[in-house]
């Protein structure tokens, strides 16, 4: 049943004379609540973002009095750096094969433990552990375990009869080492969030498709997965996001080596603004980075037709 | 609800609001200098280190010991890591906020980047010979020759140390050799016979060599037979004639020989040679209290010599003062008293480090790990000195280019494309 109400006047509220004078608005005092974060955003994001593309634009280095301002000299010199464009390929081959191979992962691990029983429960928790476990000390951890003098991997390989590699200092296996520690640490967070949009979609839709006759299958592929659009497309914008920041973990394994085959762009960044102080050519850096992202999320949003699945 | 309590709680709401905000603002807004105070005439000096190893407490002791004989200048020493101290120190002293005193970096290249910020104090008037004077001309010169830049000396040695050979007894027994070796064709011998296979996996490394995140070993190689990095005229050398010998034959012996593994950085060389797994390495004097705690049975030996004759890597970590410190007599007078004869001496004595100076090698020869490392001072050299781009030099060009001879890429070329690197770092101008 569809009431409507008439609209009823509020306490302290009173209808406006015709003809008498319009009050001044009266200073919200809402303004004041949300200020403490306005201000906040303002000091530690907004103005260090526009100060960073100020930045970009002048010869900047830490500690020197006065900055030469150079225009797009900077930008110039990046599309001309070798160096920036194997760090950008690096990046880019993490991100695409992380987001992927923990989207896929995690939507194949979110449908098989679907079922809360006290063992999916158990898994659900192992699956999720690395993801909020700290990079770094993943990262750690990982580059003990692949040593090849003291760690457990290729002690176990040696047991079996597999002479293991030397993993992280492969100019081949690195890379895709590290791509395969991404997927494991992230795989669980890929995971929980599509699990929890599994379970909202409603059992009759499955009845309903059993007895329109559709296999196992077909009730995923034309029940499950439309419904869990949205949540791929959150899932992989955030992975692709965080994928092109890529930092800690190759900090912690490799250092970008062996010979630049795992620097992604933000070492490649941290690396001149903090080691040889050029915080001009860094900026630059941070904001080519930036617009790759920003480009990379819309494209992503565009093609997921992201209003249709909102 | 009643009409006047709204209003008051409107009031309340809006006073708290603005209070909060106005907090928020001053809390961002605020600054606490950390330089040096002076109070009831006693002078406060602040010094940042990035000691933050086994070594700190010798550090500490020294200067407890300068607070206890100095009444009117007491230093307090903090201590960061490196990466933190690198990020920090730039804009702090370039802005006046920073610490009197401090080390940059365990790098001496690093002094020019803050030459070049103008923040740092000119020593020249405070060298010189006396108690009360820095007597450069106790350190070793290849020291006060990287701290001195356009006849200005910019800081003095917080630590010397100079690498050796350190090597485990018990697998040099069990292969039959008798002692350490003394030269490079010995070394190499060595380094080889040490070298166990074991179901086509080698089981013990002749030699833990490092190229990366570590204190070069590989220049050493190099200098052994007469090769370099950079020429004296500031020119690059590592693709002259006995530069690539040395490159080629060591890279053959770690790739052909796996004398050493590939690829490791130092903690990694470390670990190995701790863990039993390599019978040689190539460190300073912050190793040998782990070695030995690691239960090696350990010999400590000169690095060998090879046709250039005795040379090893020395290392030293610069200690400078803020130019705009409101006490830089005081601060000076620290230096002073630092580098000193009796400072120096007693650092020595419980760090296990050499002393600065080259004028009391005598008073540590009681304790022979210390004489050992203090028997290389004379023929030390340190690793790209003088070079502004020291740190690019390494990390851009040197390191990469080990890394690509060991994992079987032509040396000559190899070194042909890191001269030009590093002609265009240096600005060498001769073809």
């Amino acid at each position: 049943m569809t009431t409507t109400e008439a609209p009823v006047a509020g306490p302290g509220r009173r209808p406006t004379a015709p003809g008498r004078r319009r009050r001044r608005p009266r200073f919200n005092s809402a303004y004041l609540f949300i200020a403490p974060s306005v201000i906040l955003i303002a000091v530690f994001i907004a103005e260090p973002i526009a100060q960073s593309g100020w930045m970009s634009l002048h010869n900047w280095t830490i500690g020197e009095a006065t900055h030469k301002f150079v225009g797009f000299a900077n930008y110039t010199a990046l599309f001309h750096d070798s160096r920036f464009w194997n760090a950008l390929r690096v990046t880019v081959a993490y991100t695409v094969v992380v987001s992927v191979g923990q989207v896929l992962l995690g939507l194949a691990v979110a449908a098989r433990l679907r079922k809360t029983t006290w063992y999916s429960a158990l898994l659900r928790s192992a699956y999720f552990f690395p993801y909020i476990a700290s990079l770094v000390v993943v990262g750690i951890i990982w580059k003990f375990l692949l040593d090849p003098q003291v760690g457990l991997v290729n002690a176990w390989l040696g047991d079996i009869g597999i002479s293991a590699p030397d993993w992280l200092q492969s100019t081949t296996l690195a890379l895709p080492t590290v791509i395969v520690i991404g997927i494991w640490k992230n795989v669980g967070f890929a995971m929980i969030v599509l699990l929890a949009s599994m379970q909202q979609v409603p059992a009759f839709l499955y009845e309903a498709a059993t007895l329109d006759g559709a296999n196992a299958w077909q009730r995923f592929r034309y029940v499950t997965l439309p419904a869990l659009r949205p949540a791929l497309l959150f899932t992989s914008v955030i992975a692709t996001i965080t994928g092109l920041q890529l930092f800690d973990l190759v900090f912690a394994m490799t250092s970008g080596g062996p010979i630049f085959h795992t620097e992604s762009v933000v070492m490649y960044l941290y690396e001149q603004g903090f080691v040889n102080f050029q915080m001009g050519y860094a900026s630059a850096i941070a904001w080519v980075l930036f617009l790759i992202i920003l480009v990379i999320s819309a494209v992503q949003l565009r093609v997921a037709r992201y209003r249709d699945a909102d | 609800m009643p009409f006047p309590y709204r209003i008051a709680q409107r009031r309340f709401v809006a006073a708290t609001a603005t209070t909060v905000a106005a907090a928020l603002l001053a809390a961002g807004c605020s600054s606490s200098p950390s330089g040096g105070s002076a109070s009831s005439g006693v002078v406060h000096l602040s010094m940042l280190t990035g000691f933050t190893g086994p070594d700190e407490p010798s550090y500490q002791a020294l200067i407890k010991e300068f607070n206890a004989t100095h009444p009117d200048i007491q230093v307090t020493m903090t201590v960061e890591p490196w990466a933190t101290v690198a990020q920090k120190l730039p804009a702090s002293w370039a802005t006046g906020q920073g610490p009197d005193l401090a080390t940059p970096s365990s790098d001496p290249g690093s002094i020019f980047n803050y030459i070049k910020t103008n923040s740092v104090l000119d020593l020249s008037s405070a060298a010189g010979t006396g108690a009360s004077k820095i007597d450069t001309a106790a350190f070793p010169s290849s020291v006060t020759s990287a701290f001195t830049v356009d006849g200005k000396l910019y800081a003095v040695p917080a630590n010397l140390a100079t690498l050796v050979l350190y090597y485990n007894k018990d697998m040099f027994a069990k292969a039959g050799i008798s002692g350490p070796p003394t030269t490079e064709a010995d070394f190499i011998a060595d380094a080889k016979k040490l070298t166990l296979t074991s179901g086509g996996k080698t089981s013990q490394y002749g030699l833990s060599l490092a190229d990366n995140q570590t204190i070069q070993m590989w220049p050493i190689l190099q200098w052994m037979s007469g090769g370099d990095i950079i020429g004296k005229n500031n020119c690059a050398v590592i693709n002259d004639q006995a530069s690539v010998a040395a490159l080629t034959q060591w890279s053959q012996l770690v790739m052909q020989n796996h004398v050493s593994p590939v690829g490791q950085t130092g903690a990694d060389a470390d670990t190995l040679f701790s863990s039993r797994k390599a019978a040689m390495e190539i460190n300073g004097p912050w190793a040998a209290d782990g070695y030995k705690s690691a239960g090696i049975n350990l010999g400590i030996a000169e690095v060998p010599v090879g046709s250039a004759g005795p040379v090893t890597l020395g290392s030293t970590v610069p200690l400078m003062i803020e130019k705009s410190t409101p006490h830089p007599a005081q601060a000076e007078e620290f230096l002073a008293w630092y580098t000193g004869k009796t400072a120096q001496e007693k650092f020595s004595q419980v760090s296990g480090f050499p002393p600065s100076r080259t004028d009391i090698t005598s008073a540590v020869s009681s304790n022979p790990v210390v004489a050992m490392f203090a028997k290389a001072l004379p023929y030390a050299r340190l690793y790209l000195a003088g070079q502004p781009n020291a740190t690019q030099i390494d990390t851009d060009v040197y390191v990469p280019l080990i890394q690509k001879i060991t994992r079987g890429a032509n040396v000559q070329a190899s070194a042909d494309s890191a001269a030009t690197q590093i002609n265009q770092l240096t600005g060498c101008k001769s073809s």
